[in-house]
């Protein structure tokens, strides 16, 4: 649920509207915020299944440290979702342990 | 707090695993570390650091002040290696 | 490599005073922080300061953030932001790590400002989706306008636990209680009051057992405890809640400083390990100083007005302020520290500070 207005930062003042494609599934963003925050906003909670146990993870530092809230954006895995800045048509997906490189770059230069 | 419960997130590691490391005969964080795993994860030990500590004070029998957090070493957030092999210096800019 | 006269690492309320106070003396100041933005934790403080005019009371925490930043761009200090310091080594160097490369930064005097983080408590239940830092929640509500849950349970009753309990009321969630594990309250009376005034129930000598759900929290099972802290067998009761919010403390972030080398001591009551420092912020090793929530668990006001002993003893030492001037600007921030460090609250950790700069000494 998005805060519209509050008591006392008042109303939101939104950047452009973009989507995400979350599993498949478009979800709205404002550009810029944390891709964590407009997943959060949006009601999903899992952002990750743990490669012993594949447990549910969500937010749980929401600062960059815990690591908890990682998924594979645009083909590359581990990225924390709560300090990625959101970019329109994102490719954002919940990731399953380690996850899978889509992109395999070496040095910068595509593997053939 | 049952000890199949996870005490470092990252790694998954349970509390019966750490026990069992102290009981192994590993009394500093380091030791434990290096040995369950428990703070090498992508958090490294930000997480689940302090509770370790209390874990290993209770088993050790020890204060939480003889109990030293890990040796601290550089980098301090995980950094992706393509980065730390770019080192920028004022030779490059020449 | 780069140079600069004092790096400060850490561009929170302490990293900024200190930083407005040396450039001010006329000192090359380069302020680093991690985060695409600074403020540290003043811009997630929506509520009013208290205290004396002299530490901006009345003012929200957001405003003092937006007011000194300001100050530190007019004193003309360099502004690092999104940049680690992924290193501390020999010889005053510091490593940068900037988007996709490194640089080094060799810095004449260093200043520590790197604040502390939250503390996790672990219970059953405690992985799943749902249980977050209070501060985790403070953040997705106050910065990023997105309610994280409907119906929250909040863990700990300290300052961080009651003041996070009242914004999750003002952006709309539903608390469902406090509990607290120790018999009493940690917080101040009037953050206490004014979440019990909201109808929500501050339940001391309580904890939570285990935390159950699917996929998500969708239920905590909370108990009663006794004096060793042990829930108590009969007491427990179910709470329908999907978020769960831990407020149980928070430690210095201190790798910095230890990697360096600097003596620590243990003080429970200040966070755990914190390092040692002198009368002038200065650690045991010449030329680092630290300062803020690193040096010790307080307030942003104690923060601001530690950040500006620092950044004074530092510009001082480097010939900006003249001894007579130094000694007499730094005796009046003290003098303010110890305004800020009264009263039931403030007493002890008067005292704790003092043991720190007594294990300095003694060092």
């Amino acid at each position: 649920m998005r805060i519209e207005d509050h008591p006392i930062l008042g109303k939101a003042e939104w950047g452009r509207k973009i989507t995400l494609i979350v599993d498949g599934e478009p979800i709205e963003a404002f550009e810029g915020e944390p891709i964590a925050a407009a997943l959060i906003a949006a009601g999903h909670r899992v952002f990750h299944y743990t490669t012993k146990r594949n447990e549910p993870r969500g937010v749980f530092c929401a600062l960059g440290r815990c690591t908890d809230c990682v998924m594979t954006v645009d083909g590359q895995i581990n990225v924390r979702t709560c300090v990625t800045p959101a970019r329109d048509g994102m490719v954002v997906k919940t990731q399953i342990g380690l996850g899978q490189w889509e992109d395999l770059q070496v040095c910068g230069e595509k593997e053939e | 707090m049952k000890d199949d419960e996870l005490i470092c997130r990252c790694e998954e590691i349970t509390q019966a695993e750490i026990k069992e490391a102290i009981k192994f005969g590993l009394k500093t964080m380091t030791e434990v570390k290096r040995f369950t795993r428990a703070g090498m994860g992508l958090c490294q030990g930000m997480t689940c650091g302090r509770l370790v500590m209390g874990i290993l004070a209770r088993e050790t029998n020890q204060p939480l002040s003889e109990v030293k957090p890990c040796t601290s070493r550089p980098p301090v957030r995980p950094v992706p290696v393509s980065v730390l092999a770019n080192r920028v210096t004022d030779d490059d800019q020449n | 490599m780069g140079r600069t006269e004092i790096a400060v690492v850490g561009a929170g309320p302490a990293g900024l005073a200190a930083a407005i106070e040396a450039a001010r003396a006329g000192a090359q100041v380069t302020l680093i922080d991690e985060n695409e933005r600074p403020g540290g934790q003043l811009f997630k403080q929506i509520h009013k300061f208290f205290g004396s005019e002299a530490h901006r009371a009345g003012t929200r925490g957001v405003q003092i953030g937006r007011d000194l930043l300001k100050e530190a761009q007019d004193a003309g200090v360099e502004i690092r932001l999104n940049t680690v310091v992924y290193g501390l080594f020999a010889h005053h160097c510091l490593g940068l790590v900037c988007g996709d490369h490194t640089e080094d930064l060799q810095a004449e005097i260093i200043i520590l400002a790197t604040g502390a983080s939250e503390n996790a408590l672990a219970f059953p239940g405690w992985t799943l989706p749902g249980v977050m830092g209070a501060g985790a929640a403070q953040t997705l509500i106050n910065i990023h306008r997105a309610l994280p849950g409907y119906r929250v349970l909040m863990v700990g009753a300290g300052n961080v636990g009651l003041i996070v309990a009242y914004q999750l009321l003002q952006a709309g969630a539903e608390v469902v209680a406090v509990v607290e594990s120790l018999p009493c309250i940690g917080g101040y009376g009037v953050h206490a009051s004014k979440v019990r005034r909201a109808g929500v129930p501050i339940l001391t000598a309580h904890t939570i057992v285990r935390a159950e759900g699917e996929n998500g929290v969708e239920r905590a099972v909370i108990a009663q405890v006794d004096e060793n802290c042990q829930p108590i067998s009969g007491t427990e009761q179910n709470l329908d809640v999907d978020t769960i919010c831990l407020a149980v403390g928070l430690s210095p972030l201190a790798e910095l400083a230890w990697m360096a080398g600097c003596q620590f001591t243990y003080i429970p009551t200040l966070g755990g390990w914190v390092p040692v420092h002198d009368q002038d912020m200065q650690t045991s090793l010449t030329g680092i100083y630290v300062t803020g929530d690193l040096t010790g668990i307080e307030e942003a006001s104690t923060a601001m007005e530690e950040g500006r002993l620092a950044g004074l003893a530092a510009a001082e030492t480097l010939g900006y302020l003249a001894p007579e001037e130094g000694e007499r600007k730094k005796a009046q921030v003290r003098e303010l520290l110890a305004t800020l460090r009264i009263g039931s609250f403030g007493e002890g950790r008067a005292v704790a500070k003092g043991q720190i700069v007594k294990a300095r000494c003694e060092a």
